[in-house]
């Protein structure tokens, strides 16, 4: 007989106790990893869209907040409130690339699709973009559309088909090659076209700007708010505000997984108190055959632990399970709507894995402590007397 | 009476449940010679089983001194205490003697490991020991599956497990029938053969008329001393 023998054929004796109090922390666990895994795929999806956007600068009208600026990324709809002339001025400046975009949306089968107006051809350059099938935009003006090979695949639209923008129909001239970001799952329709259909006279969304030395980002942020009143935000900072949502987001969801959490160590405590006063006489008659104090410690206090250890074990592994059948559903909320396939499972790494473990096993230690101490301060004769 | 394994001067053990005070104990003096078969007897309530629990280092006297073997336990840390009962007395208790969890064989192994008896060596000493109480085919046995008997049985065998000089049980056959007496008590009588100092608490006269030594309580004292040997 050893130590951690005994507490393993203490710990199951009471198999329907063991496992409903397993079952807690093991919850509690899970949902803290669920959250943890969706916040972390959420962040790692924003820095490679911002990447993806490809610009060193973000041009926005004034007065933006920061949900606008994640919609930036997002590819949802925006107001329009820059015209055109503020684009042309910024195009002037010399050592930079302006694009304009202008993010509308559209339904195509009762499903939300970004509508982007660009110009076609710096677009083109900008993104570097190939085609999968058709042909890209000719011209300017062109009164068609292109789209995201993502659009493509899930409503099954070829090169010749049409679809309905602001009640008018528009033909499909090609689909783009994937690039595995949101320009995917976008339709684009040359600026000028789009601004008609949408009514919004020579105005646009936001402008990307790609400038040629990075070194003086600081003095071409100046020169554009020279040249125009309009915000300008580097890609960094846009990254850090988003994040910083995000981050707010996620923590407020994990926060509510640590309740789960708290209850669940309750629940260890309900649970070691009630098989104390349950194995009294046994504590006596451990304390009779020469056990000590620390070691009637020990027991229950490593009893407990094992719940934190077992509870952390499945808890990481079935919020693992979790996050991967959650997070379809979660993409299809608007606001995460980058978050898409298996990229939120990649999210957790070893490091979390084992920190939401020793997380779990020192959430039950620390639940453990007290009914153990008062298992340990019993006197024998006390314990034995016990009836 | 130059070897006494057991002495006690004065002991006295007072309890207080909320606002009345019970003496226990009442100056309780007396010496039990190493290798003797003693009972202790009188009515209940008037001290027997906190002597014996005193004897044991189970609780502490109020007053008074216990030596065991020559050291004075009295003075004695928990855990020098614990280390005391582990390596040096045996106890039987009337009920529930045994870990209910764990099988007769495990139930002495446990015993085994605060006396410090490697592991390895645990196993064979278990079957030694049962087959000492005539129950080495229920090894594996719960004490569930166990007779009251039996149980106590494998609790003397248990108390063994340490190898004590002493061996104290409260009423060890207090809950038995006959027939299950019969078979605890000759296990006992043999184990005094043996060498062992064994002190009991017992109701019993016919224990009591076996006993070399019997000491009564009355009222928290020595009411009387008689010694064959």
């Amino acid at each position: 007989m050893n130590i951690p023998k005994l507490v393993v054929k203490n710990i199951t004796r009471r198999k329907g106790r063991f496992i409903f109090t397993l079952l807690g922390i093991t919850i509690g666990i899970a949902s803290f990893v669920t959250l943890l895994s969706l916040g972390g795929g959420l962040k790692k999806e924003i820095r490679k869209q911002a990447a993806e956007l490809g610009a060193n600068l973000v041009v926005t009208p004034k007065g933006w907040c920061a949900y606008e600026q994640v919609s930036v990324l997002t590819g949802e709809q925006l107001p329009e409130a820059i015209p055109f002339d503020t684009v042309k001025k910024i195009s002037a400046i010399r050592g930079l690339t302006a694009v304009p975009y202008l993010t509308e949306r559209t339904a195509y089968r009762n499903n939300p699709v970004s509508v982007i107006g660009i110009l076609p051809e710096e677009m083109r350059r900008f993104k570097n973009w190939g085609m999968e099938q058709g042909s890209y935009f000719t011209a300017q003006d062109e009164r068609a559309l292109v789209i995201g090979s993502g659009i493509a695949g899930q409503f099954k639209i070829k090169p010749g088909d049409e679809l309905t923008i602001k009640g008018e129909r528009l033909p499909v001239k090609g689909v783009l090659k994937e690039t595995g970001g949101k320009d995917d799952i976008a339709v684009y329709i040359p600026l000028s076209v789009a601004q008609k259909l949408y009514e919004v006279g020579s105005n646009v969304s936001f402008i990307a700007i790609k400038v040629d030395d990075i070194a003086k980002i600081d003095a071409y942020i100046l020169q554009i708010q020279e040249a125009a009143n309009v915000a300008v935000v580097s890609d960094k900072q846009l990254l850090k505000s988003v994040l910083s949502i995000v981050g707010t987001v996620s923590m407020t969801l994990q926060l509510i997984a640590a309740v789960a959490i708290l209850a669940a160590a309750f629940g260890i405590i309900n649970t070691m108190m009630t098989a104390i006063s349950e194995r009294k006489r046994e504590i006596g008659i451990l304390q009779a055959i020469g056990a000590p104090r620390g070691t009637i410690f020990s027991l229950f206090f490593l009893e407990s632990g094992c719940y934190g250890l077992l509870g952390g074990i499945f808890g990481v592994g079935c919020g693992l399970l979790f996050s991967l059948f959650a997070s379809p559903y979660i993409s299809q909320n608007e606001f995460t709507s980058l978050i898409r396939g298996t990229e939120v499972g990649e999210a957790l790494d070893l490091r979390v894995i084992l920190g939401s473990i020793l997380f779990s096993v020192a959430v039950s230690l620390v639940s453990g402590f007290y009914p153990a101490w008062k298992a340990a301060r019993m006197t024998p004769v006390e314990a034995i007397s016990y009836e | 009476m130059n070897d006494a394994i057991i002495k006690t001067e004065n002991l006295h053990k007072t309890y207080m449940t909320g606002k009345v005070t019970t003496h226990a104990l009442r100056g309780v003096s007396l010496e039990i010679p190493r290798g003797a078969f003693c009972a202790i007897v009188g009515p209940s309530g008037h001290g027997k089983s906190t002597l014996m629990h005193l004897i044991g280092g189970l609780d502490r006297a109020s007053e008074g001194t216990v030596f065991i073997d020559g050291e004075e336990i009295t003075r004695l840390s928990n855990s020098r205490l614990a280390a005391l009962r582990a390596r040096k007395i045996g106890f039987v208790f009337q009920f529930f003697n045994l870990l209910q969890s764990l099988t007769a064989e495990e139930n002495m192994a446990t015993a085994m490991m605060f006396a410090g008896v490697p592991e390895k060596k645990q196993a064979e000493k278990a079957r030694e020991f049962l087959s000492l109480v005539g129950l080495s085919e229920k090894l594996k046995s719960k004490p569930s599956e166990l007779s009251g008997g039996q149980q106590q049985r494998v609790a003397i065998a248990r108390a063994l497990a340490n190898d004590p000089e002493i061996l104290l049980m409260d009423e060890p056959t207090g809950n038995l029938d006959s027939e299950s007496e019969a078979e605890v008590l000759d296990a006992v009588f043999r184990l005094h053969k043996e060498g062992k100092t064994v002190i009991i608490v017992t109701h019993n006269p016919e224990i009591a008329k076996r006993a070399e030594m019997v000491i009564r309580i009355k009222d928290g004292r020595l009411a009387e001393r008689q010694a064959l040997i």
